[in-house]
């Protein structure tokens, strides 16, 4: 409860994850709200919103009830933006905690590779490989993944460098841990604080990659995604612009959310902190 | 600011003008073509090859229709839908191993050599035949072109060809490019593929890549006054919908080809000084086609066929998809030709219940959970309309029970996917109607095509009595015989569906009030231009 209240002493957070539980409950409840296929056809095409209560959002150019695609599609841009950001961060772990613990030609070479990550820009690096192995949900989160995880791999290891030369590492030394045990067992959940603190931005990004991809045409065709919704929009948008509106509307919902919610709890980190 | 004087005299002319075309509001009709001017309109796509006698398509005759000109034009008028160019009167055997062609005289190349038959000799021997991808099935038997003199070209063909497809083949297939450019050296690598040179009304000026194509006058044209317009200039626009801002801002005064979306025709009609043309594009029909891969089990099924057909409302397609910018179809030939439809077939009416009576007759009973088998579904991605009808299609199998799956490609991994690699169970293709179903319509269900032929069965279909038909009628030099032979090839593609025809489209152009003279031939937007102008 202490904690809770920490993380919502700014109204910026209490907005933040009022938009987020709002997201997350309307992702959940999807298949209640809306049961069968959100593509399905509803009614007339290119009905405008708040004209027929049984479409209060107004239907796309086939008839396609937007709400219903507007919470379908927030299913799956949440599901992209953390299931790759959880991918990011898990590999900028593992990769950054390996580097900084070991040191040396390891070290030297996980760096170099991030380097090369990180000179091409991500977007492209996504692009590429979404076009290259085809799209489907799993490779747009591939995607994302390989082209978001060097920023964690850079914090960690400056963490891990720090932490390596720390008392309690030396004493598992001492005892004889196997040095992966230490790594990953005592150094890696003692640097992982700050690298969880990207955790926002990525999600953030990870759900813009997404929506970039599908409004491509590189998402998954079988899915609703708010990307799509607004590429299909962009053909009627000087006569029914609400198709583009409404999800990039909800588009801008999320990130938003998404990032007031990290900041505050990362300011709830950074109190708890300093008053320890 | 001095240019605005107003003298009395100009002032008495202007207001006498200004009463007499109120007066006679008809004139507007028959005015008589202004000169000059520059007339700037929309292209997307950027050909890299100009060269018409090579590539037949429509992205290329946008734009080089304008300086390499063909022997005929098609007409709504014309003997035989037909009117002359650069040939003046054309004339079958009755055996069907030659046509006699009288060409125009007194005609020069942009670079001022004279035009002769040996020119024509030379695109079709050396060029249609062998290099153009239409030209190739066309032309397969054409042996020799006897050139008696300056401006007689005989074709001689080694099988019996029927002098009906010759002549609907000359608007598309019979570009005249010069001997003297290209006889030596490689064809395909001649420079004047990028840069073309013709007898046409306009010569090639300059290409600025992502920026325009300029098109200026030829003085020495053949046609008496011809043409009106100083320059033509294709202002390069890929984004659609930039095409109608860009119209509404007078930056362009035509838009072709359909440049400005159909949604957005509605809004536009109602723009002072614009107009919505729908003529003009009668001769280039495409078709809204549902490709069938035979070799997946369930839909060598004919039933399962004739359900996938009872399962698409076509009126739905017509309406919400093509905004009634199209025609349901009924079978290979379009309702929009005079020569060859008939409306004589069996027909698929929208009925879902009867749908899923024939897949439980077929057998594919529904799983608990609703589906009866899964397929992949490839739309083409040429269209907007095209990939429009792929979400469709799918909602409408999932209404029967089939669980369709949407793989997206760009153009180049869509041909690959289907044509090459055969990776679809259906596909959505817009294959293009060329006023002859021999042209490029058998194509697409006779068998024994090689793999990797872009719009032709690679379906695996394979029925003997359809490719005896279509054989027959290759060979049948009587018109009204090949005519009747088609009509029945019309009925077995519908009662055996190697593909499903939905829809038929073709195009619509936007202008300003100004231009003249426009959508006056069935191929209009890929003729030659030379009477268009610009009025005021």
């Amino acid at each position: 409860m202490k904690r809770l209240r920490r993380l919502l002493h700014t109204p910026e957070a209490i907005a933040g994850a009022l938009i987020l539980a709002l997201l997350i409950a309307m992702a959940l409840a999807a298949p209640l709200l809306f049961p069968g296929d959100p593509q399905a056809i509803a009614g007339p095409a290119l009905l405008p919103p708040f004209r027929d209560w049984s479409l209060p959002l107004g239907t796309d150019r086939l008839g396609r009830d937007v709400l219903a695609e507007l919470v379908h599609g927030a299913r799956t841009s949440l599901a992209v933006g953390l299931a790759a950001a959880a991918a990011a961060l898990l590999i900028g772990a593992v990769v950054g905690t390996l580097a900084g613990f070991a040191g040396g030609l390891i070290d030297e070479v996980l760096m170099r590779m991030t380097d090369a990550f990180q000179t091409v820009p991500s977007f492209l690096l996504a692009l590429a490989f979404v076009s290259i192995v085809g799209p489907s949900l799993g490779v747009v989160v591939a995607a994302i993944a390989i082209s978001a995880w060097t920023g964690p791999a850079r914090v960690a290891r400056a963490e891990v460098l720090s932490i390596r030369e720390r008392d309690y590492v030396a004493g598992a030394r001492v005892i004889g841990m196997h040095p992966l045990g230490i790594a990953f067992r005592e150094v890696l959940p003692n640097a992982l604080p700050p690298v969880l603190a990207l955790s926002s931005v990525i999600v953030a990004a990870a759900i813009l990659t997404e929506a970039a991809l599908s409004f491509l045409g590189l998402g998954d065709p079988n899915r609703v995604t708010w990307g799509s919704m607004i590429a299909e929009g962009r053909t009627v948008l000087r006569t029914a612009p609400f198709l583009s509106i409404v999800p990039g509307v909800a588009l801008v919902l999320t990130v938003l959310g998404v990032y007031l919610a990290g900041e505050g709890v990362v300011e709830s980190t950074a109190v708890r902190r300093s008053l320890s | 600011m001095s240019e605005l004087t107003i003298s009395r005299r100009g002032l008495l002319a202007g207001s006498a003008l200004l009463l007499v075309s109120t007066a006679l509001p008809a004139i507007g009709f028959a005015q008589t073509p202004k000169k000059g001017g520059r007339l700037v309109l929309a292209a997307d796509s950027e050909p890299r090859n100009l060269n018409p006698a090579i590539v037949a398509s429509n992205g290329v005759f946008f734009i080089s229709s304008k300086i390499v000109e063909a022997l005929a034009e098609a007409s709504f008028d014309g003997k035989d839908g037909l009117q002359p160019r650069l040939a003046l009167s054309w004339e079958g055997a009755a055996d069907g191993l030659s046509v006699t062609f009288k060409l125009r005289d007194g005609v020069k190349w942009h670079d001022g050599k004279p035009f002769s038959s040996a020119d024509v000799a030379f695109s079709a021997l050396q060029i249609w035949k062998p290099l153009q991808n239409l030209g190739r099935t066309v032309f397969k038997d054409l042996e020799a072109v006897d050139t008696p003199d300056e401006l007689t070209a005989v074709f001689k063909f080694a099988k019996p060809t029927p002098f009906q497809l010759i002549r609907n083949a000359l608007p598309a297939l019979s570009s005249v490019v010069p001997k003297h450019l290209y006889e030596n050296g490689k064809i395909e690598d001649n420079p004047a593929n990028n840069a073309p040179v013709g007898t046409g009304p306009f010569k090639f000026a300059e290409y600025k890549a992502g920026q325009y194509y300029r098109l200026t006058r030829n003085d020495a044209y053949w046609g008496k006054d011809e043409p009106y317009l100083d320059e033509i200039v294709y202002q390069v626009l890929p984004d659609r919908t930039s095409a109608a801002a860009a119209l509404e801002a007078e930056e362009i005064q035509l838009a072709a080809f359909s440049a400005v979306p159909l949604a957005d025709l509605d809004r536009i009609s109602k723009v002072p000084g614009l107009k919505v043309i729908t003529k003009g594009y009668e001769g280039l029909t495409y078709q809204l086609v549902v490709e069938i891969n035979h070799r997946r089990k369930e839909l060598a099924d004919l039933k399962v066929r004739q359900a996938i057909a009872h399962a698409i409302d076509k009126d739905f397609v017509v309406k919400t998809i093509f905004l009634g910018y199209a025609a349901t179809a009924t079978g290979p030939v379009p309702k929009s030709d005079p020569q060859f439809y008939t409306a004589d077939v069996p027909t698929y009416p929208f009925d879902v219940a009867k749908a899923n009576a024939l897949l439980d007759e077929a057998g594919y009973k529904r799983a608990d959970d609703g589906k009866r088998f899964a397929l992949k579904l490839l739309p083409a991605p040429y269209f907007n309309e095209t990939k429009q009808f792929g979400d469709y299609l799918r909602q409408a199998l999932a209404a029967i029970g089939i669980d369709a799956e949407i793989v997206n490609n760009d153009s180049a991994a869509h041909i690959k996917a289907v044509y090459t690699d055969h990776a679809f169970d259906l596909a959505v293709g817009p294959p293009v109607f060329r006023g002859d179903p021999a042209i490029s319509t058998t194509i697409l269900v006779q068998s024994g095509i090689p793999d990797g032929v872009p719009f032709s069965n690679q379906g695996g279909y394979k029925n003997a009595d359809l490719d005896a038909l279509i054989v027959k009628a290759s060979e049948t030099l009587d018109t009204l015989a090949r005519t009747g032979l088609y009509k029945e090839f019309q009925k077995k593609v519908a009662a055996d569906l190697p593909l499903i025809n939905v829809a038929e489209w073709s195009f619509i152009s936007v202008a300003r009030d100004t231009v003249g003279n426009i959508a006056n031939n069935p191929r209009w937007a890929v003729s030659n231009w030379a009477d268009t102008y610009l009025a005021g």
